[in-house]
C-alpha cells in the first residue's frame, strides 16, 4: 500500500453510529464504523482511529478533517464542521453524479434532499420531533418481534400480504402491532405493513421537495432491503445501488468537502 | 472550576460613558456610569448564565461592545425582573397579554402589558446565581409544571403557570382572541379552573376572518377595546379618558415611526451595521413594550437610530458578522433563531414578520381613538388572509434583500402550522427565494436539532 499522497477525512457522528471515511487524493482509502456512545468526541475519534489503523496512517498525516452529524459540534479533531444534509449530498454525488434526490434514514431522523449536478443542496425536508420513520422506530419493532434489526427487511420481503399500520407514533405503533399479533396476523405481513407505513411517511416529505431521478438511499436504514423495496413502491422510483455501505455516505461527503476546503485554503493543489 | 464569563472590555468604557442616560416612565434616570457598573460588576454575579461563554447558549445577547445601545438593551433586559418587582412595590398594575396586539390601551390606562415571553423573563430573573445548565433546568421545570396545569399541547404557556403558582404579581389577564394564538383557550380554561381564578380575566374579542374593511367589525372591536380599558381602570382605580388614549397612540406612533426608520436604515446599509441580536433588540424597541417601560424603550430607540445612522454612513459591519453573510428573513409567531450561532454559520437575520407587522402600522391620530386603534389593529398585515399576508411579507423580504426565508412555528401553534406551507409557497413562487419550514419543539429551547436545520439551510444558500 503506497502512503504517498494527500489524505482527507470525514467523520460522521450520528445518534446510533459513528462513521469515518479517508480519501487518498480523490479515492476512498479507508473507512471506520462503530456504535455511538454517550461521549460524541470519543465516538468520533474511535471511528476515525479504525479508519486510520486500516490505512496505516496517523492522524497528523491527514491534511484536513471535516466533522458532521449531531456530534459535529463536539469534534475538536476536525478542522471544520458541516451539517450532514450537505455531506450526504456530496457523498451521493461523489458516487453517482447523476443522483438528484436522496433519502437519508438515520437513527433519529429522516431527510428528503434534492441536489443539483454538482452535489449542492437545492431543497430539503426533515421529520420534526417524531421518531416514526427512523432507525429507532425499526429498532423498537425488531424488539417487539424479538428478531435482529438486520433481519427485519428480509422478513418483510417474505410477506404474502401487507397489514396496514395506522399509528403515526412509535409507541402507539408498538401497541397496535401487539394487537395485530393477538388478532392472528402473520408477523411478516405486519412487518411488511410497518415498512410500507414508514415509506408513506417518507413520501410525505417528498411532497414538499419533489422527486427527480436518479434516487439514492443513504443512512443505516438503507441496509434494510424491505425498506428499500417499500420506498421504491411508495415513491414509484428505482433506487440506485450504492457501491459502499450506505451508512458511510455522510462521512464520505464530509471527506469530499474536506478535500475541497483543503484545496480552497491552499493546503492541497 | 468556575465557568468562564464574558466581560465587557474597559477599552470601550470611555465611549460608552459619553452616551445618553436612560429615562424611565416614573421620571427616574440611569446614567451610563451606573449601567457600566451594573453590566461589569453586579450582573455577572446575579446572572452568570447571561455572561457564560458557552457554545450552546441560546440567548446570550449581543457582544457588540462598541455599540452603546447594545449594552443598554442588555441592561434593560437584565434589570427587567427587578424593575417589574419595583413597579409592583410602587402600586403599578401589570397585565398579562397574548395575541400580538399593540399596547397603546395599556399605556393609556397606566398598566404595564407583558407578553408570555416577558412574563417568563420576569420570573426567570427572580433567581440569582444560576449558570446556563441550572437556568435551563429551572425553565424546563417551569414548563413541566405548565404541562401539568394546562396542557402538553399548548405552545405559549408563559404567564398562566406563574399566575397559578402565585410566582408573579399579575393583576389582570387580557388576551386578544386572535387566530395567531390558537392555543389561548388552554391558558384561559386552566385559569378559570385554577387556584388563582380571582385574578381578573378579560378576553378581548377580535373579529376573525379578515374583517378589516367592515365598519361593523371595527365598531365591534372598538367596543372591546373600551371594555379592555374599563377593566384595566377597575384594577387601577383611575379613569382613563379618550384623551389619555390619544396621547398613548401619539406616543406609540412616535415609537413605531422610529422603529420603522431604524429598520429601513439598517436595510439600506451595504454591510449589516449590527449583528442579528442587536438588529432585533433595537427594531423591537419601536413597539415601546419590550422592556415593560415605554419611556425607557423610547430613549434607547432614539439613541440607537443615531448610532445606526453613523455606522451605515461609515460602512461599519456589526460584531461577529461574516463577510457577505446569507441574509435570512424569519416568519412565524413568537419565534426567532439563535443569532450568534447562525452568524457563526455565515448567516444574519435581517427581519421578522411577527411584531414588525404592528410596528409598521401607524394609528390615525384624528377622530375617535378607539375606532382608529381598532381599525389599525384589524389591518395588521400579519393577521390578514394568506395571500395578503404573503404579499406584505414579500415586500419586506425585498426591502431587506433577504436570500432565504425560514418559517418557524411552535408545537401547538396550530394556525401558524397550517398556513406556513401556503405562505412560503407564494413567497417561493413570486420571489424564487429558497424557503424552509421548521416546527419548534415544545419547550422552546433553541436546541441542536433546530440549529442543524438552520445551518443546513444556510449551507444550501
Amino acid at each position: 500500500m503506497s502512503l504517498s499522497g494527500n489524505y482527507f477525512a470525514g467523520v460522521d457522528v450520528g445518534s446510533l453510529a459513528a462513521k469515518s471515511v479517508i480519501l487518498k487524493d480523490g479515492d476512498i482509502f479507508a473507512t471506520g464504523l462503530v456504535p455511538s456512545g454517550v461521549n460524541s468526541v470519543e465516538s468520533g475519534l474511535n471511528a476515525l482511529n479504525i479508519a486510520l489503523e486500516s490505512a496505516g496512517l496517523k492522524q497528523e498525516e491527514l491534511t484536513y478533517i471535516v466533522g458532521t452529524g449531531y456530534g459535529r459540534v463536539s469534534a475538536p479533531y476536525a478542522n471544520k464542521a458541516v451539517t450532514e444534509i450537505t455531506c450526504h449530498a456530496k457523498g451521493a454525488n461523489y458516487l453517482h453524479p447523476t443522483v438528484r434526490t436522496i433519502i437519508d434514514m438515520g437513527g433519529q431522523d429522516c431527510k428528503a434532499i434534492r441536489i443539483d449536478q454538482d452535489g449542492a443542496v437545492v431543497d430539503f425536508a426533515m421529520n420534526d420531533k417524531c421518531a416514526a420513520g427512523t432507525g429507532r422506530f425499526l429498532e423498537v419493532m425488531a424488539g417487539v418481534f424479538k428478531v435482529e434489526l438486520k433481519d427485519l427487511g428480509a422478513i418483510a420481503l417474505s410477506a404474502t400480504d401487507t397489514v396496514p399500520m395506522s399509528s403515526t407514533c412509535t409507541v402507539f405503533a408498538e401497541s397496535e402491532t401487539i394487537s395485530l399479533v393477538a388478532r392472528g396476523e402473520k408477523p411478516e405481513n405486519i412487518l411488511n405493513g410497518i415498512h410500507h407505513s414508514i415509506a408513506n411517511r417518507i413520501a410525505g416529505l417528498f411532497s414538499r421537495v419533489g422527486i427527480e431521478s436518479d434516487v439514492f438511499f443513504s443512512g443505516g436504514v438503507a441496509k434494510n432491503s424491505g425498506m428499500k423495496n417499500a420506498i421504491e413502491q411508495a415513491l414509484k422510483v428505482t433506487i440506485v445501488k450504492p457501491e459502499i455501505d450506505p451508512q458511510l455516505i455522510g462521512a464520505l461527503g464530509a471527506a469530499v468537502i474536506a478535500r475541497n476546503f483543503a484545496k480552497k485554503e491552499g493546503l492541497w493543489a | 472550576m468556575g465557568k468562564q464569563l464574558f466581560r465587557y472590555s474597559e477599552a470601550n468604557k470611555e465611549k460608552f460613558l459619553e452616551s445618553d442616560n436612560i429615562t424611565f416612565n416614573d421620571g427616574s434616570t440611569v446614567s451610563p456610569e451606573e449601567i457600566w457598573h451594573y453590566l461589569t460588576e453586579e450582573a455577572p454575579v446575579k446572572y452568570p448564565s447571561a455572561f457564560e461563554v458557552n457554545l450552546y447558549q441560546g440567548n446570550r445577547g449581543s457582544r457588540d461592545e462598541t455599540l452603546p445601545t447594545s449594552l443598554k438593551t442588555r441592561y434593560l433586559g437584565l434589570t427587567f425582573s427587578a424593575r417589574m418587582e419595583k413597579a409592583k412595590d410602587n402600586g403599578k398594575s401589570i397585565a398579562f397579554i397574548q395575541g400580538g396586539q399593540a399596547v397603546d390601551p395599556y399605556t393609556a390606562a397606566d398598566t404595564i402589558a407583558l407578553r408570555p415571553g416577558l412574563v417568563n423573563q420576569w420570573n426567570n430573573g427572580l433567581e440569582y446565581g444560576n449558570d446556563i445548565n441550572k437556568e435551563n433546568l429551572r425553565r424546563k421545570k417551569s414548563k413541566e409544571k405548565a404541562f401539568h396545569d394546562m396542557s402538553f399541547e399548548a405552545c405559549q404557556t408563559g404567564g398562566y403557570e406563574h399566575v397559578q403558582a402565585g410566582d408573579l404579581r399579575i393583576d389582570v389577564i387580557a388576551p386578544y382572541t386572535v387566530l395567531r394564538c390558537s392555543d389561548i383557550s388552554y391558558g384561559v380554561e386552566a385559569h378559570r379552573h385554577g387556584p388563582k381564578k380571582n385574578v381578573k380575566l378579560l378576553n378581548v374579542d377580535y373579529p376573525l376572518r379578515y374583517q378589516a374593511d367592515k365598519p361593523w367589525a371595527i365598531e365591534y372591536f372598538a367596543q372591546n377595546l373600551r371594555r379592555l380599558v374599563n377593566t384595566l381602570d377597575e384594577v387601577t382605580g383611575r379613569k382613563t379618558s379618550e384623551d389619555d388614549l390619544l396621547k398613548a397612540i401619539k406616543l406609540h406612533n412616535t415609537g413605531r415611526r422610529l422603529g420603522t426608520e431604524l429598520a429601513e436604515l439598517w436595510w439600506s446599509a451595504d454591510v449589516p451595521p449590527t449583528n442579528s441580536d442587536d438588529r432585533a433588540s433595537m427594531v423591537s424597541l419601536g413597539n415601546l413594550e419590550v422592556h415593560g417601560d415605554v419611556q425607557a424603550s423610547l430613549s434607547v430607540l432614539k439613541e440607537a437610530k443615531k448610532f445606526i445612522a453613523e455606522r451605515v454612513k461609515n460602512g461599519v459591519k456589526g460584531h461577529a458578522v461574516a463577510d457577505n453573510p446569507k441574509r435570512l428573513f424569519i416568519l412565524g409567531s413568537c419565534v426567532g433563531i439563535n443569532g450568534s450561532r447562525s452568524e457563526d454559520a455565515g448567516a444574519i437575520v435581517v427581519g421578522r414578520d411577527d411584531q414588525w407587522s404592528h410596528c409598521s402600522s401607524l394609528v390615525e391620530e384624528e377622530g375617535d381613538p378607539y375606532y382608529n386603534l381598532a381599525k389599525a389593529t384589524l389591518e395588521y398585515p400579519y393577521e390578514q388572509s394568506i395571500e395578503k399576508r404573503a404579499q406584505w411579507t414579500i415586500e419586506q423580504i425585498k426591502k431587506s434583500r433577504a436570500d432565504g426565508v425560514i418559517f418557524i412555528h411552535n408545537w401547538g401553534c396550530n394556525t401558524q402550522a397550517a398556513i406556513s406551507r401556503p405562505i412560503v409557497d407564494i413567497i417561493k413562487r413570486e420571489t424564487g427565494i429558497p424557503t424552509y419550514i421548521h416546527e419548534r419543539d415544545l419547550h422552546g429551547l433553541r436546541d441542536e436539532q433546530e440549529q442543524n436545520r438552520v445551518n443546513a439551510f444556510v449551507e444550501m444558500l
